[in-house]
């Protein structure tokens, strides 16, 4: 999931507080709009739903008002003449995460978006202003149960910022050695390193994706989202010289940005917080991705080396289910049962196409030869497994 | 297979003419996506609260006025969707058992496949969920559109019969692959199937999002094998329908059945004490060709040639022995020339009952485009045909005499197969159960 196919270019940003609600008030909208009552639309919506208003201008996006009560929260922001100033962004104060944003808002567009905001403080952030932060202080209790009084979620989410700093250590250490196999010119060792680095990425990457800018960065591929040359920059630019090209020219210089772009992610994972509804819903997106760019070759349409990092995408889903096992295995041990079982199935089907060494060493056949017919068993294995796992992030929020 | 989130059961037609309640009740009318919807609206507050008290409020009530919110019965001695006049529009799916399903995981899918189906049908969602964290039960794209006389009809194919569920000694001795047929040319992407899902209403969307949700349903345990939608009828079901045309630019369906003529329905259409599996009386089996038009050729054709090939006059529809369309064939009448006024090897005399031993079926087909050939740039398209019968040997016979048709030269089939339609439920009774008993 590298572009949610709308993000204006950009990388795609994951939002998982705002998510569920950004949904659910798109569905009271498309109720109100076929209502045939439908002066009372507005009203129904805004029931329980604090709404802060923000100005694009040249010097800022000041929130109206800066401090509001947990819970719903609809952000309109309009700009009227800032032509410097397209969009607002809702972060975490200390700006690392992005929670909710308005791209694209040119002078006379306005627009909005709509989360469940726990109580904090938080920045309203508007590049190209000549104050660019702006406080958000939302004030009372926190809204819902708390997943952080019940032990077994806390234990997992714990677990998992463990998990997801080690695999970002592993993404950093593992990517300084195929750039030390780059700048000694050793193609066939750069070879067999690129698949060995990118596992632990692609275990890893819904969270990544948080960062938007920096999964493109990392591992944006031409066209998904990245359109201009000179912003394809990542591990598949550097594939695509290796394999298709059948060259190291220029590939010292973007191994090494690339590493400094990984550093900059495993900064920013070790100060992160992470929830249950995230690991959730990260785990299906982890096997969403397998059923699609993994299954049709276009992760890897240079390197064919698509196996291990499919296995990596299951390997981070699977994680997650560990993690939450002592939780699901009271909450809902059917649905435990079926994700197992449907692993299962995948891990079967897998297992024939492994090899020793394998294709460049990755312990798998290289995926170019695995045809049609067995690639369309390994999308039904995968996405039943998806469709199960889809079911984990209302047993984590409720 | 274990579901969380489960349709509701099923609601007899009874429960959906309970009047409505509640202040928010839009306008009283038949059940339309589009008003429960607007139903929500207006209970919007209450949406977001997470309660939906309110949603299916203002579903019941007078009978529709419009075709549009026109609701087939779910429930009944026979599935709908057969002797049903035939709506426009066809999604028609057909499925296979992932490796690994079970007998249980086939049950436990065609009791959710029966709710699933009496609720869409009946113009509501698969399932209701608006907790914001839980993907939604129902895939939505229906929200909003009428029922449209959506009908769900079901099939087991031959292959559902096999060692791999336990159900070889419930196998009809009928239902079986159709033997090599004159004039075929099989794709293998658009042949057999373990089960199908024959979806009918006046509108696309509804009838593409009951075999989308459906299969979504299905999940883990069977996997899509091959689709096709039909965007025009080409037959029509009963005497109140007009004739429909299909893609050669002819009325097609003329002499069907019509489901008021209940002795050709009994006779020719529903299985009867004749079946060696009794759980398939009042069933039917269905088999589907997808077949080929090469319509560049056809309309090359010149219009007396095209009129003699398929037998009838283009614009009239009336037989070349003369009459109006209604006015039944004359076999034996000859033009001016003496020569037969319905050439020797004209469609409608190769396939009609009389040269045929009395064989009759219900023809209930669409017109399809799969777009365009990719290798030669003409239409992929054509005639997907779908006939209901007491025995899938009727159709074979037929076919068999089609062999001479003068129109095989401007078609070919390139997908074909059977299946068993188990007769209609009663509410409570579930299509898993019931092959399952």
């Amino acid at each position: 999931m590298h572009t949610d196919g709308y993000g204006g270019g950009r990388g795609a940003r994951w939002r998982p507080a705002a998510t569920g609600i950004v949904a659910l008030a798109s569905l009271a909208l498309l109720a109100s709009a076929c209502s045939s009552s439908h002066g009372s639309s507005g009203s129904a919506a805004s029931a329980h739903t604090t709404t802060v208003t923000i100005d694009l201008t040249p010097q800022g996006c000041a929130p109206k008002p800066a401090k509001i009560a947990a819970g719903p929260v609809q952000f309109n922001v309009t700009n009227t003449n800032a032509a410097a100033v397209s969009e607002a962004e809702l972060r975490t104060s200390n700006l690392a995460k992005i929670l909710g944003e308005q791209e694209n808002l040119t002078p006379g567009l306005s627009g909005g978006f709509s989360l469940d905001l726990q109580p904090g403080t938080y920045k309203i952030n508007c590049p190209g202003a000549s104050v660019q932060h702006w406080n958000l202080t939302v004030t009372g209790k926190a809204s819902g149960a708390s997943w952080q009084s019940n032990p077994q979620l806390a234990a997992a989410v714990s677990s998992y910022g463990s998990y997801i700093d080690q695999n970002a250590a592993s993404l950093v250490t593992h990517t300084q050695a195929f750039c030390q196999a780059i700048d000694a010119g050793n193609m066939a060792r750069a070879e067999v390193l690129y698949p060995k680095a990118r596992v632990y990425y692609e275990r890893i990457e819904p969270v990544a994706e948080i960062w938007g800018s920096l999964d493109t960065e990392i591992d944006g591929r031409w066209e998904n989202p990245v359109t201009v040359a000179s912003q394809f920059i990542g591990f598949h630019k550097i594939e695509q010289l290796i394999w298709a090209d059948s060259t190291l020219a220029g590939t010292p210089k973007l191994c090494s940005a690339l590493a400094g772009h990984e550093q900059q992610l495993l900064t920013l994972v070790r100060s992160a917080q992470y929830n249950p509804l995230e690991m959730a819903s990260g785990a299906t997106d982890l096997i969403n991705e397998a059923a699609t760019s993994k299954i049709s070759g276009e992760e890897e349409r240079y390197s064919n080396t698509d196996l291990p990092v499919f296995q990596a995408n299951v390997d981070g889903a699977m994680e997650v289910v560990g993690l939450l096992q002592p939780y699901l295995q009271h909450k809902d041990p059917g649905l435990l049962s079926q994700i197992r079982q449907r692993n299962a199935a995948v891990a079967t089907l897998l297992a024939t196409y492994k090899a020793s060494p394998g294709y460049d060493d990755t312990g798998y056949v290289e995926y170019s030869t695995v045809l049609d017919p067995q690639r369309r068993q390994l999308s039904t294995a995968v996405n039943a497994l998806a469709e199960s796992l889809s079911k984990l992030s209302i047993q984590v929020s409720s | 297979m274990h579901h969380t989130e489960r349709p509701g059961p099923a609601e007899a037609p009874a429960e959906r003419a309970a009047p409505a309640e509640g202040p928010e009740r839009p306008e009283p009318a038949g059940p339309s996506r589009r008003r429960l919807l607007a139903g929500a609206g207006a209970a919007g507050a209450g949406v977001l609260a997470g309660g939906l008290a309110g949603y299916f409020a203002g579903q019941g009530g007078e009978a529709a006025g419009s075709t549009s919110d026109e609701v087939v019965p779910f429930y009944g001695a026979h599935q709908a969707g057969i002797a049903t006049p035939a709506q426009d529009r066809l999604a028609f799916g057909t499925l296979n058992a992932v490796s690994g399903a079970t007998a249980g995981d086939v049950r436990d899918l065609l009791h959710a496949w029966t709710s699933a189906a009496a609720a869409m049908t009946a113009g509501r969602l698969v399932g209701e969920d608006t907790r914001p964290y839980a993907p939604p039960v129902d895939t939505g794209e229906a929200v909003g559109s009428p029922v449209s006389r959506l009908t769900i009809t079901i099939g087991y194919g031959p292959s559902l019969f096999d060692h791999r569920f336990g159900l070889a000694g419930r196998r009809p001795s009928a239902l079986a692959d159709l033997p090599p047929l004159p004039n075929e040319n099989l794709d293998p992407d658009y042949t057999g199937g373990d089960l199908c899902i024959q979806a009918c209403s006046d509108d696309p969307l509804v009838a593409f999002h009951a075999v989308r949700n459906l299969a979504r349903i299905g999940m883990g345990v069977v996997e899509h094998n091959w689709m096709e939608l039909g965007f025009g009828r080409t037959s029509t079901t009963s005497s109140s329908q007009r004739t429909p045309r299909n893609l050669l630019g002819f009325k097609d369906g003329t002499r069907n059945i019509k489901a008021e003529q209940a002795s050709l329905m009994n006779g020719y259409v529903w299985v009867g004490r004749e079946t060696d599996q009794p759980w398939l009386r009042g069933g039917s089996y269905l088999v589907a060709r997808k077949i080929r038009i090469f319509v560049e050729n056809w309309d090359r054709d010149y219009l007396q040639d095209q009129q003699n090939t398929i037998g009838r006059v283009k614009v009239s529809g009336a037989p070349l022995s003369g009459g109006t369309e209604f006015t039944a064939p004359d076999f034996d009448g000859t033009g001016s020339d003496g020569q037969p006024a319905i050439p020797a090897h004209a469609h409608i005399r190769l396939a009609s009952f009389e040269h045929n031993g009395g064989t009759r079926i219900l023809r209930r087909g669409y017109s399809f485009t799969d777009g365009i050939d990719p290798q030669a740039g003409t239409l992929l398209g054509g005639l997907f045909f779908i006939a209901f019968m007491k025995n899938p040997a009727q159709f074979a016979r037929l076919q068999q005499s089609l062999a001479a048709d003068a129109l095989n030269e401007y078609i070919q089939h390139t997908g074909s197969a059977v299946f068993a339609c188990p007769p209609g439920l009663r509410p409570g009774q579930d299509w898993g159960a019931s092959l399952f008993a």
